[in-house]
């Protein structure tokens, strides 16, 4: 009787769940007709081709999102195209999941590289040489952005890769962070010029502690990513010290995390970051104060930091009253490379890669050719927040001064590198390097950081 | 039985009353179809139970993505599509309920009777089930499973785990917390309790009031709140910092308080936090089982000639006894969860790292589902007896009422 009684429930149990189940009749509209297949050799995703809709994923919401519609308005009523850009902060992992099931966007921005290449390699992207003029691109473009995106070897590692060697995504939006910024009255009364060697760095470093001032502003909380701080001073000095090519190594870890040319470069930034009276406040004050705060004691009145190294976004950062007087209250420098040289120093920084996912659309074609050419971003540039990829962008459109000059040094680089802790696998990037260097401003040596760091990268 | 029903072909459905009794079981009562006194099948009843079931579930079903689908049916508002959802929801539980009744009720008596309950907790189980059971079989298989639970790896999650010298930190760190917050937390409430008993009637509610307070906040609003507390500024700028503003008035240099492991002063800090949030709860529970003491024992213990300690420790500790172990238990359970606290405020530098947030950085920080899984699992080893024993507790607390 039980167990007839059991059996009888879990018929039930079984059957409620199937009904549930079989109630799919509905089909999501969005969807279309999946399994159609695009024209042979082309990248496509499920969405119509032809239809005036061309649908883009990015990660930026807010006053951003908002700006880069202002920045489109005047292209879709040109074209007739109605670009839907729907935003999500998880891009990395969303963006791999509607690939996987189908549903991937007509574009998708990729924040860097990694990603990108993840999926061309699977197929699932349009390379770019089929729709973009690459010789204009390279002439106008920041070096070392579209060369990223190159497909080569195999980095799904399955052994099958067809389209190796090809390029896949195209930049949208440069990120600098190769920028040292200075409280400009202060810095004009103190008559101080800005280096051009990374020795002149340090030179300018004593000169300013010889005037009783504490030379640099340095803050690195933010609560659970306390540490990107840190390991964005590291690239710098790896990428000021030996270079673009060994810096891809390292990021890439084709050499290990602790090579004796990495933890020199600990050991350099330790003159700074590791030294009495060089930063303000010390360590403790370094790890427990939030890193938008970082320059308040520079526009104290005397001024009681001076330098900070930080990227363009350090602009939103600053007290309202310096923002409202930006040109006059702030001044720049691009970090200095190890031997002055005619052309700019390599910088640290990143691109939105834009990726066409729709291979054979033509409105969607049209839309990345847009926003790859140097004609697109006047009015996000006006709004502010925002930097052209392409050398050859209208610099009037800049809405001051720091931003032009910021613009400027990019603009002027030998090359520009990827920020290394969002290349490298996740619990190192924003892992284990992170905590890396709180350990290792609070006392720990170049030597065991490096090496407890490369210790945790995944095999 | 199972099969008597089961087995019988539809054109034999009888119609109302019908004589046959399934499986020799006694004679139906002739009149009364679909009775649940009745040990005959009603086939109507049981047919449009199903249907109705099957009907609602599809209907609703449909609904549901409709509204999620095609918004603009609905004319893109958001309002209408929540008051729609909330009437279907709503409406679509009655119904199907109603139909499972009649389905259940269609069934021979003696059936009837007994799937009855299992019908009407059917749904209650099925939540449990799919929101409980199913995760927690998933956890334990995928501990066994690689970083994005692809492949099967044996035990090496588990092997990698228990080598981790983070995980050695957060288990040391967990069974400090055991020792010190349940304790000092249950100590405290009842020393709340106790003294708030003797004051006024109006006194007792506003001091009773504030100790409660902190319970009404989120552990994240309260380590918030806590971490300005903590707050660290150098010597040359004025303190924010509540406990460096009282420390530098005694003549103290700042210090940056979750840095300092030495003796786990920083691990002692975020305990604070904890039992602060929790001596409220202990307090009102001890304090209603302390007025729960019958006034005779306590007059008779001081005729005997008792001093009011030893009243407290002989007459009222042992008659609340039972309060103070569900208390205990419940604190001690938070603590083996504890995640909030130490996310907010040190993520699990300098030493303080516990299992959960370790369990957490290892899945949403690094990716490994797998080593994240074996976390939850040894986490889930841990409070296991904790849970039996407190079940055991609260039935023998309740066979005593």
């Amino acid at each position: 009787m039980a167990q007839g009684k059991r059996r009888r429930l879990v018929a039930v149990g079984v059957v409620l769940p199937l009904a549930l189940a079989l109630t799919g009749c509905l089909q999501d509209p969005d969807k279309g007709g999946s399994g159609g297949g695009g024209t042979a050799g082309f990248a496509d995703n499920s969405s119509a081709d032809g239809d005036g809709t061309v649908t883009i994923l990015g990660a930026y919401g807010g006053d951003e999102k908002a700006n880069f519609e202002k920045a489109l308005t005047k292209f879709e009523d040109e074209s007739g195209i109605d670009i839907e850009y729907t935003e999500d902060t998880d891009f990395t992992t969303t963006i791999k999941t509607r690939v996987a099931a189908g549903d991937a966007p007509d574009i998708g921005f990729f924040p860097q590289p990694g990603g990108l290449l993840e999926l061309a390699a699977q197929g699932k992207i349009q390379p770019i040489d089929t729709f973009l003029d690459i010789g204009t691109l390279e002439q106008t473009l920041v070096p070392g952005l579209l060369e990223s995106t190159r497909l080569t070897g195999d980095p799904t590692g399955d052994g099958a890769v067809d389209g190796a060697g090809r390029m896949y995504g195209a930049p949208m939006r440069l990120a600098n962070k190769s920028i040292v910024w200075y409280p400009k009255q202060a810095w004009d009364a103190a008559g101080l010029k800005a280096p051009t060697t990374l020795q002149g760095l340090f030179e300018l470093t004593d000169q300013i502690k010889g005037t009783g001032i504490t030379p640099w502003c340095m803050a690195w909380n933010a609560d659970q990513a306390t540490g990107w701080v840190g390991t964005d001073w590291i690239e710098q000095f790896v990428l000021s010290m030996v270079g673009p090519d060994v810096y891809n190594q390292w990021t890439s870890h084709e050499i290990p995390f602790d090579d004796p040319q990495i933890v020199a470069a600990f050991d350099e930034f330790a003159k700074i970051a590791k030294t009495d009276g060089v930063v303000y406040g010390g360590v403790q004050t370094v790890v427990n104060t939030q890193v938008a705060e970082s320059m308040v004691p520079a526009f104290r009145d005397p001024a009681e930091c001076m330098l900070e190294r930080q990227g363009s976004f350090e602009i939103s950062f600053l007290p309202a009253k310096i923002q409202a007087d930006l040109d006059n209250q702030v001044g720049t420098f691009p970090f200095p490379a190890v031997e002055a040289s005619a052309e700019a120093p390599p910088i640290l920084g990143g691109a939105d890669l834009a990726a066409l996912f729709n291979g054979d659309d033509e409105d969607a074609i049209k839309v990345m050719q847009f926003l790859t050419s140097d004609q697109f971003g006047a009015e996000w540039a006006q709004a502010g927040g925002w930097l052209s990829p392409h050398k050859t962008f209208d610099a009037s459109n800049y809405p001051n001064q720091t931003t032009k000059d910021i613009a400027e040094a990019a603009a002027n680089a030998s090359e520009v590198v990827f920020d290394g802790s969002d290349v490298m696998p996740k619990e190192v990037g924003s892992g284990t390097f992170w905590t890396g260097m709180v350990s290792w401003i609070q006392g720990e040596s170049s030597q065991d950081t490096a090496s407890a760091i490369e210790a945790s990268w995944p095999q | 039985m199972t099969a008597g029903i089961d087995d019988r072909p539809d054109s034999e459905a009888p119609d109302a009353g019908d004589p046959l009794p399934p499986d020799g079981m006694a004679p139906p009562t002739p009149g009364e179809p679909g009775s649940p006194d009745t040990d005959a099948a009603v086939w109507p009843k049981v047919l449009v139970g199903l249907l109705g079931m099957a009907l609602v579930v599809w209907g609703v079903g449909n609904l549901f993505l409709a509204l999620a689908y095609y918004p603009e049916w609905f004319a893109n508002s958001k309002i209408l599509i929540g008051l729609i959802a909330l009437v279907a929801g709503v409406g679509g539980a009655y119904a199907l309920f109603f139909f499972l009744n009649m389905f259940v009720e269609g069934l021979p008596g003696r059936l009837s009777r007994g799937v009855m309950p299992y019908a009407f907790l059917l749904p209650g189980f099925g939540l449990i089930t799919m929101m409980l059971l199913y995760p927690t079989v998933q956890t334990i298989n995928y501990s066994f499973a690689n970083r994005d639970a692809t492949e099967y790896v044996g035990l090496e999650n588990y092997r990698t785990v228990f080598g981790l010298s983070e995980f050695h930190e957060a288990i040391f760190n967990n069974i400090l917390w055991l020792i010190i917050v349940p304790a000092t937390t249950v100590f405290l409430g009842v020393i709340v309790a106790v003294l708030a008993d003797k004051l006024s009637a109006q006194s007792e509610k506003t001091g009773k009031m504030v100790i409660f307070l902190p319970m009404a906040i989120s552990f994240v609003g309260a380590s918030t709140i806590w971490l300005l507390v903590y707050q660290y500024d150098p010597p040359n700028e004025d303190p924010t910092g509540l406990l460096n503003a009282v420390w530098r008035a005694f003549g103290g240099e700042p210090q940056s308080w979750l840095q300092i492991s030495t003796g786990r002063l920083n691990s002692i800090l975020l305990m604070v936090i904890l039992i602060w949030l929790q001596v409220g709860f202990a307090m009102i529970l001890l304090s209603s089982a302390i007025k729960g003491v019958p006034e005779d024992t306590i007059e008779a213990a001081r005729i005997d000639g008792a001093t009011e300690f030893q009243i407290f420790t002989k007459v009222v500790i042992p008659q609340i006894k039972g309060t103070i172990i569900t208390v205990f238990i419940t604190v001690v359970i938070l603590v083996l969860k504890v995640f909030d606290i130490v996310y907010v405020l040190t993520d699990g530098r300098d030493k303080t790292q516990v299992i959960a947030n370790l369990f957490f950085a290892k899945l949403f920080r690094d990716s490994q589902s797998g080593q994240a899984s074996a976390i939850v699992v040894v986490l889930l080893v841990a409070v296991t007896p904790v849970l039996i024993y407190q079940v055991r507790h609260f039935r023998r607390e309740e066979l005593g009422r």
